[in-house]
């Protein structure tokens, strides 16, 4: 009995020894597995930043300083950016925004459009397809119908850039308004005329709607009571 | 024996059993022994194998990636990181004759003929008879260097097993033959040449640096916007060649540096003396009129020149036999701001003359002009220093007055412009050095001139372009100011009229310095694009014109027209003209 207790303890003993060198065998393996991976990893790596660095330099070549050069002087034609384009600090900026002074002589043009083009230039008169009758005239007999807000585009377009073209001063639109209040008044057929901009698309609506030739009243009386 | 035999016969049954004990317990040491023998010789091979991974793996795989990322030779860059010359493994298109083995019969499937033919339709610039030759002979050979991959496919589609494509580390430089006579070239043995690539050798090489790459303080931006302005100017006025330089004023970095006609170092084995030399720092001129900003700042310094409208007399002067002669008659008398815009030789040599030779040779060493240029490039002028007629050094009456107006001292552009760096800086003269410098470790440099000299030949330097010969280098905005130049070369017996050295010197913004930009050209012509005219005013003036608008914005210095040097205690002073 003892014997055998004996022998079954060493038989005990050799079984946990198999067990761990079991375990210790398949640990390496693994251990070994995951070094190679690694390993190979790594070998991506550097093959990766080699590609990196390849393309890198085909690029840095594709588009060195004389080739930019060469395409510059052919097909872009960029120049190096002038005095007029930098500006030092928000004080110089603000500077571009500044009200004229209440006794400046004339209005400041801080961008030039020239209003006369935009005026003069004709746009092709819209013929209905159903009708066979001009746009104007079609518009008119749906005016009666839909007063709905519509924009002459010469009218409103020149009207933009006398916009953009001027800055009011204050004093002299004050001075204005009511004069012009008057003028657009009178223009629009007695109709009660606000300010700004609804002032210009309702003068210019009522212009085109007697299919009369545009003046240049109406929105220039709306640009001062700007 | 019998009575062994008898005795063990009698105990036969005790000496049985005794036996079995004895044998069980000693059967029972040796198995124990043999374990124990086991489990050390276990133990001992975990220790070692412990001690073998400890100390001898895992650390070769991580450096040899480390390795294999570090170039063979160290990159080179400008300040701002971008690559100048790289590694880069590159194909080779190499002959082995012996890849079908040792034995005879030819090494190639087709005739070296035909394979001769196909490879000049691969790489048209090739040399038919050439590539016979080599492939004729049985010595291994380089076909070809720089093979692109696609022009390997077509070779390798040939089907020749003797031609095979080794990648090799090569030296490239991606920017062509941008800043080439700063960074010199790499020849097919790998030593470096001309330029950094020489000087920087050791630090490119060594093992332990060169995964770091070199930063040098030039700007790639403004070294090509140079070398356009100057190969432009070359062009119009069909200049024999041109140098430039840009120069910070107040750590001596070179920001640029080009000499025309360059070199393109990508093509190491057609590079050939004539291109390679470098006409900023090897080459020495007499720089002419440009130097005369130097010595009125030297008369203000030295208090010879308290009123700048004290008038000088302009007739010919006449100094033991030579005459010293102005380009044109500007009136009986000029003052010193008239005769810096008009430049005035004779008013020039008087100043000197009054400030003394030894004064103005002190200042010229102190500015550096009488031993080779401090930069790190190998190839540097010595400058033609005027022999002094006594012990002491000290120059005759006429070679001061000459030197006053840059004639009989002939220096190289660079020395040229870090005297101007001195002039336009408050005063101090820093070596020139193409190692981009750290901010904090600025080199504290020498004082030549009073901050006040300095002060005023600022405002001087800027009545030039205002007002003087220098007009057309009047970047709108840039506060240029500079100073032309325009030097006969000398020849066989004497000075030759028609072959000039036109410089402009300038530096901008002029209420507070920070670079120097000199333009140089050798021996232009007058064309139509130069008005007919070969004079500084008409070609170099216009390059640094031209060039300040594309640099100036790069190198953080805004244009600004609302500011300028303050010039209006001076301007009631001159009447505007014309001069050389």
């Amino acid at each position: 009995m003892i014997v055998t207790a004996n022998r079954l303890r060493s038989i005990g003993w050799v079984v946990l020894l198999a067990l761990c060198g079991a375990v210790v065998l398949a640990l390496s393996f693994r251990v070994n597995a995951l070094r190679s991976q690694v390993h190979r990893a790594e070998q991506r790596i550097v093959a990766l930043k080699q590609e990196k660095m390849y393309l890198e330099t085909e690029f840095e070549t594709r588009a060195n300083q004389q080739q930019l050069k060469s395409w510059n002087d052919i097909e872009f034609g960029y120049v190096a950016p002038t005095a007029g384009q930098y500006l030092e600090n928000e004080r110089q900026l603000a500077s571009l925004s500044k009200p004229a002074d209440p006794d400046a002589p004339a209005p400041i043009r801080v961008a030039s459009a020239d209003d006369s083009v935009i005026a003069s230039a004709a746009f092709p008169t819209m013929v209905s397809p159903l009708t066979g009758k001009s746009a104007q005239a079609e518009e008119a007999i749906a005016q009666t119908d839909a007063p709905a807000a519509h924009v002459d585009h010469a009218t409103a377009t020149a009207a933009l850039g006398e916009r953009l073209g001027t800055v009011g001063r204050p004093r002299a639109a004050e001075g204005a308004t009511p004069a012009a209040k008057k003028k657009a008044a009178k223009t629009a057929n007695g109709k009660s005329v606000d300010k700004g901009g609804s002032a210009k698309s309702s003068a210019s609506r009522s212009a085109s709607a007697a299919g009369k030739p545009r003046t240049g009243t109406p929105h220039k009386e709306g640009r001062i009571s700007r | 024996m019998n009575a062994l035999t008898a005795s063990a016969a009698i105990a036969s049954g005790r000496v049985q059993l005794a036996n079995v004990r004895q044998s069980a317990l000693l059967t029972a040491k040796k198995r124990a022994l043999f374990i124990l023998l086991a489990f050390v010789f276990l133990t001992a091979t975990a220790l070692m194998r412990v001690v073998q991974i400890g100390l001898f793996e895992g650390s070769p795989d991580r450096r040899s990636m480390a390795d294999a990322l570090v170039p063979e030779r160290g990159e080179i860059t400008d300040r701002n990181g971008v690559a100048l010359a790289r590694a880069f493994p590159s194909y080779s298109l190499w002959y082995n004759p012996k890849a079908f083995g040792e034995k005879g019969g030819s090494p190639l499937v087709k005739t070296p003929e035909e394979v001769a033919r196909a490879l000049v339709q691969i790489f048209p610039d090739a040399d038919y008879d050439d590539l016979v030759r080599r492939l004729k002979s049985d010595k291994p050979s380089y076909l070809r260097k720089r093979v692109l991959p696609e022009e390997a496919n077509h070779v390798f589609a040939l089907g020749e097993p003797a031609l095979e494509f080794p990648r090799e580390n090569q030296r490239y430089y991606p920017q062509g033959s941008l800043a080439a006579n700063v960074l010199g070239f790499v020849d097919l043995a790998g030593k470096g040449h001309v330029g950094m690539e020489q000087v920087l050798e050791p630090r490119l090489l060594d093992p332990a640096q060169r995964a770091n790459p070199v930063a040098l303080s030039i700007d790639a931006r403004a070294q090509g916007a140079l070398e356009d302005e100057l190969g432009r100017g070359m062009l119009e006025s069909n200049a024999k060649g041109a140098a430039g330089i840009i120069l910070d004023v107040d750590t001596g970095e070179v920001i640029a540096l080009a000499s025309l006609p360059s070199f393109n170092p990508n093509r190491s084995d057609r590079v050939f003396n004539g291109l390679v030399f470098n006409r900023v720092s090897n080459q020495v001129y007499e720089l002419g009129s440009t130097f005369k900003p130097i010595t009125v700042a030297a008369a203000i310094d030295a208090g010879v020149i308290t009123d700048l409208s004290v008038r000088y007399p302009t007739g010919p002067l006449n100094i033991g036999g030579f005459t010293i002669h102005d380009s044109h008659n500007f009136g009986p008398s000029l003052n010193v701001p008239e005769a810096l815009v008009h430049s005035s030789n004779i008013v020039t040599a008087q100043i000197a003359d009054k400030l003394g030779g030894p004064a103005l040779r002190r200042t010229m060493m102190q500015l550096g002009m009488n031993e080779r240029p401090t930069i790190e490039l190998p190839a540097r002028g010595f400058p033609l220093w005027p022999r002094g007629t006594d012990a002491k050094g000290d120059w005759a009456r006429i070679t001061t007055m000459t030197v006053s107006y840059g004639h009989g001292i002939a220096v190289t552009p660079l020395h040229l412009a870090s005297a101007y760096a001195a002039l336009v800086n408050g005063g101090i003269w820093r070596p020139a050095t193409l190692y981009k410098v750290d901010p904090a470790r600025v080199p504290p440099g020498r004082r030549v001139f009073k901050a006040s000299t300095s002060a005023r030949i600022r405002q001087l330097l800027r009545m030039i372009v205002v007002d003087g010969t220098g007009r057309k280098a009047d970047a709108s905005g840039f506060r240029v100011g500079g100073k032309t130049g325009s030097a006969e070369k000398p020849g066989a017996g004497g000075y030759r009229r028609t072959s000039l050295v036109a410089t402009f010197a300038a530096a901008f913004p002029m209420d507070k310095p920070r670079y120097v930009v000199i333009a140089m050209l050798d021996e232009p012509q007058g064309t139509v694009a130069t008005s007919g005219q070969r004079t500084s005013a008409w070609n170099a003036a216009p390059i640094v014109g031209r060039v300040v608008p594309r640099i100036g914005p790069l190198l953080g210095v805004v244009p600004d027209a609302s500011r300028d040097v303050d010039i209006t205690d001076l301007s009631p002073l001159v009447a505007n003209g014309d001069g050389e």
